[in-house]
């Protein structure tokens, strides 16, 4: 841990106090949101942390091998590259990654603390039998799951979030760039909308409130990413996403896997093995976690679902502009009409945010003041003035911080990204640095957008539409209302309802629903409870479009109101009762599936679709597990993913069945041995693909699990699977690099060499037999993956994110 | 259809192992598993004892047809005295699709016969018929004086009697 991180750590800087005179005017006199912490000093703890990270792994397993063969020419030693930066989310363990500004987060107040009594064995015994048709009854919000970062549940949560476009004009853009970011406003703004600072309250249909520490927007370009409805009934754009996930995880991995041959000195450190009991069913392998956010941060903006759909449009002028309020009318008319204009599904009447960006280093602020006054008196409350210094900051400054990457950005830039930093010798770190007055203004600015506008906004949008058009259609009437629309033709067949009328359907020959229809509005609706997330109004709604999707035959459509309700479902706390429950869950993927895979060719729908109810049913607990595994078989059975995809899934699997509890001492009812099994697999699935480090790790949890078993013998009885066994080891090393005679002389290595002929003698002596299953976990896992670095040192970060737990980034 | 029967001891280790194909429809009684996926039974049957552990509380029977299916893999089990259990992996006739194309031809092809259909009632019956012979022959096996628990089942003559229960029913 370098000094001037310390330094930084211990006396944090002092919050700047609001540089904006404006702010007081701005806010909302009748609302008060804010619950802002008064010494609140975000990112300036977290950030350096990250900072950090990629430096520890070089110097502890380079320094105790300096003969090993890494430091030889043609391997060199790529993680002090520049580019180790682009890697970073997977080269620490989950629990120190804080790539995330996330971080770790407290607990929300507005979940109940009760969740790891909840997950007792009286719980899952509550079934006839250990089959546990019991299972967590509560939100799986109050599960500790929701609070991990990396879990997939927080990243589910961290997906569906309100989309703000942003839209600046040309002089906005070259300030910024003044600073050092090529990408515009929308650059800079990204990671602050990862984790809005402080506390939001979000008031749900029936007027309860909520709080939430962890609310966030994504930010986009306005306009970018549109996908057509019929574009090849999911053709180019969709496959290519999942390849593109693929792609990147594969880059990850093989830079792991590189780091190591260049490190070569895996097995001499045994310091680098992280004691681990059993399998940890908790944390998530960071590549898992990496291939989910990518696949979710790439969800298109299509007609089927308005997720991606901005909620608002953030406007931004800066004070250069010579005719700022015309310029600002231009931006206006540019996104309600005109090519940058959103196609005719897209709700056009969103939140307008007005932004005027102040240059604090060459514009008057007394202009800039008088101008943000007539913005107010022209476009109302929703203005903002933002107070950026124009130099670019480097990071020897003393005030500036690195601003992270952006957990969310999609495939395909972090695609180019690596293939930039390839292809280029001079690639130079992409870590940019910007003042910290700036990022205390931009926070400021986010949390004001959201709190006072964004959320309000979306609030008042549900309600109404739940007045105006859900509500009707809940009610009797409602439902006699579809009933009669659908046979109103009499018994003549449904084309006669395509060419009679165009009330009969919305859903229009172009193959989608206008932005001004029920339907959409319906599920516009659904879909903003959902990220405000009112699981239970969002879940009702989707279920009434269910039907009315069916009914127009919109396969889309009705695939993805299927898969958000069953989630939605999944999400909320249990009332009925289990088993009725999860046919519910069942039927709703299963169309969900169908339509996606088979009706609509979609492969992204269908794999974000399975691998979400995968994860939810493995926290549901109980029979939930058996459900999850289920997917994940038909997901392989119907080739949906690649080759790494197949690989982490069952990597996945074996998770999922670890993590179901038995009852009593011999663990009756739980899945150990199916879980070693899935282990198995997936060994043999990584090292089909020369990704040994990983395979590594999967056998070591096969071991673990069936030395776990009551005869503490696995498979080694069974003579074809123990030779199978043998072989993968011995591909393993072979794979590694490690000359198993030289291995011999060497003491560590030579355990692993006895262990794995013991592996295919018959049962003779247990303890010793224990003894040897156990042992290479500690002396061969030198090669886990997650923590490339020291434990300790990550543990000691740990407690300093536990002593800074507020410092999330804003 | 591929068989691939085993008796598991107590410690989760196979007593017995016998691979054999079916005998109806023509079939010359040699298993059709793929070479480089043998490991894969044992380790699939091994797996399934999870479910037989779990299942074997909610079933007065002996014989609990199929408990575990693992892609085309179905698993029947039937208990026996002092927890030994009989395990039969029957893998429908490789279909190269594999799934659903193959389970709809066979359907179309022979839905009543033995092992079309791992879960049709015929295959069940067929299944039981053939543990409560083999489970014969194993009591009579067992009463060796020579035998104890959790020995290896060696005797020629229950290899025999299992071959021939295997060509009857299956």
């Amino acid at each position: 841990m370098q000094p001037p991180d310390d330094a930084r750590l211990t006396q944090p800087q002092p919050v700047q106090p609001l540089p904006s005179m404006a702010a007081p005017a701005m806010r909302l006199p009748a609302k008060t949101r804010q619950s802002l912490p008064a010494d609140s000093h975000p990112l300036a703890a977290a950030a350096p942390q990250q900072q950090q990270e990629p430096q520890p792994p070089s110097s502890t397993s380079s320094s105790p091998t300096p003969s090993s063969p890494a430091t030889s020419l043609p391997l060199r030693d790529r993680r002090s590259t520049p580019n180790a930066a682009l890697f970073r989310s997977t080269l620490t363990p989950p629990h120190s990654r804080s790539a995330s500004p996330a971080g770790s987060l407290p607990r929300s107040p507005a979940r109940t603390s009760t969740s790891s009594t909840n997950m007792s064995a009286s719980v899952m015994m509550a079934g006839s039998v250990f089959a546990g048709t019991g299972g967590v009854k509560q939100s799986l919000l109050d599960t500790d799951a929701a609070d991990t970062p990396g879990d997939p549940l927080n990243l589910l949560l961290r997906a569906f979030v309100p989309h703000v476009g942003i839209h600046a004009s040309a002089d906005v853009d070259a300030l910024v760039a003044d600073k050092g970011f090529r990408g515009g406003l929308w650059e800079v703004l990204r990671p602050f909308g990862e984790r809005v600072m402080g506390k939001v309250t979000v008031r749900d249909s029936n007027g309860g409130a909520k709080t939430w520490e962890d609310f966030a927007v994504r930010f986009v370009r306005f306009g970018v990413g549109v996908e057509e409805p019929n574009a090849g009934s999911g053709g180019d754009g969709e496959a290519g996403e999942v390849g593109r996930v693929e792609g990147v995880v594969e880059r990850h991995l093989r830079f792991a896997e590189e780091a190591y041959g260049g490190g070569g000195a895996g097995l001499g450190s045994p310091v680098m093995t992280p004691v681990r009991e059993g399998v940890d069913t908790d944390a998530t392998s960071p590549y898992y976690a990496l291939y989910l956010r990518r696949l979710l941060s790439g969800v298109p903006l299509a007609c089927h679902e308005s997720f991606a759909h901005p909620v608002a449009c953030v406007m931004a002028i800066s004070s250069r502009n010579p005719a700022p309020i015309e310029a600002l009318q231009k931006l206006y008319r540019e996104t309600s009409q005109g090519e940058r204009g959103l196609p005719p599904w897209v709700d056009g009447d969103f939140l307008r945010y007005y932004v005027l960006v102040h240059d604090e280093e060459n514009g008057d602020i007394t202009k800039s003041m008088a101008l943000f006054d007539q913005m107010k008196r022209n476009f109302g409350l929703h203005c903002h003035l933002l107070r950026l210094r124009s130099s670019q900051s480097a990071e020897t400054d003393d005030d500036s911080i690195p601003l992270p990457r952006s957990d969310w950005m999609t495939a395909a830039e972090e695609l180019a990204d690596i293939e930039e930093s390839d292809t280029r010798e001079d690639f130079e770190d992409p870590t940019r640095y910007i003042f910290e007055s700036d990022a205390t203004a931009i926070r400021t600015f986010v949390r004001e957008m959201v709190t006072q506008s964004l959320v309000p906004t979306m609030e008042r949008n549900i309600s109404v539409w739940n007045d105006q058009v859900a509500s009707r259609r809940r009610g009797i009437s409602g439902r006699f209302m579809s009933l009669s629309k659908r046979w109103a033709f009499g018994s003549s067949s449904r084309s006669s309802t395509a060419g009679g009328s165009s009330s009969s359907s919305n859903y229009d020959a172009l193959g989608f629903y206008r932005a001004d229809s029920p339907e959409a509005i319906m599920r516009r609706l659904a879909d903003f409870a959902f990220m405000l997330r009112d699981w239970k109004l969002a879940m009702s709604t989707y279920d009434l479009l269910r039907g009315d999707f069916q009914n127009d035959k919109a396969w889309k459509y009705h695939a993805s109101a299927n898969e958000m309700a069953a989630l939605a479902l999944l999400i909320m706390p249990q009332n009925m009762s289990s088993k009725t429950r999860i046919e519910t869950i069942n039927q709703m993927l299963e169309q969900a599936f169908y339509s996606y895979h088979i009706r609509c060719n979609s492969l992204y729908g269908a794999v974000r679709c399975t691998v979400l109810a995968l994860e939810l049913l493995r926290l549901r607990g109980g029979s939930g597990i058996d459900e999850a595994v289920r997917w994940g078989i038909r997901v392989l059975e119907s080739k949906l993913m690649g080759t790494i995809g197949d690989a982490l899934l069952k990597e996945r699997m074996a998770i999922c069945y670890a993590s179901k509890r038995g009852a009593g001492s011999q663990a009756w009812g739980s899945r150990r041995r199916k879980s070693a099994l899935w282990s198995v697999l997936s060994a043999e699935a990584w090292i089909a693909q020369a990704k040994h480090v990983q395979a590594q790790k999967c056998l070591h949890d096969a071991r673990r699990m069936y030395a776990l078993l009551p005869g503490e013998c696995g498979v080694q009885n069974f003579a074809v699977a123990s030779d199978f066994l043998a072989h993968l080891n011995d591909q393993l090393k072979e794979g590694l690099g490690l000359d198993v005679a030289q291995g011999e002389e060497h003491d560590g290595s030579g355990h692993d060499v006895a262990e794995v002929d013991e592996e295919s003698e018959t049962l003779g002596t247990k303890r010793s037999r224990r003894t040897s299953l156990i042992g290479p976990a500690g002396s061969g896992a030198g090669l886990e993956t997650a923590p490339l670095n020291d434990t300790k040192p990550a543990r000691g970060r740990e407690a300093e994110g536990a002593a800074s737990v507020d410092d999330g980034f804003g | 259809m591929s068989y691939y029967f085993a008796i598991i001891g107590t410690q989760d280790n196979p007593l017995f192992e016998y691979e054999f194909g079916t005998s109806k429809q023509g079939g010359d009684g040699q298993p059709r598993f793929a070479e480089q996926a043998r490991h894969l039974n044992q380790f699939v049957l091994h797996s399934s004892l999870d479910i037989v552990e779990e299942v074997q509380w909610t079933n007065g029977q002996l014989y609990l047809k199929v408990i575990d299916k693992f892609f085309t893999n179905y698993i029947s089990c039937f208990m026996t005295a002092g927890n030994v259990k009989f395990l039969l992996l029957h893998q429908p006739t490789a279909t190269a699709g594999g799934g659903g194309g193959g389970a709809a031809a066979a359907s179309t092809r022979n839905s009543t016969s033995v092992g079309a259909n791992p879960t049709s009632p015929q295959t069940e019956e067929a299944i039981k018929n053939f543990f409560n012979e083999v489970y014969e022959n194993y009591v009579k096996a067992i009463m060796s004086p020579f035998y104890k628990v959790n020995m290896e089942i060696r005797s020629p003559v229950f290899r025999q009697r299992v071959t021939a229960a295997g060509r009857k029913y299956l």
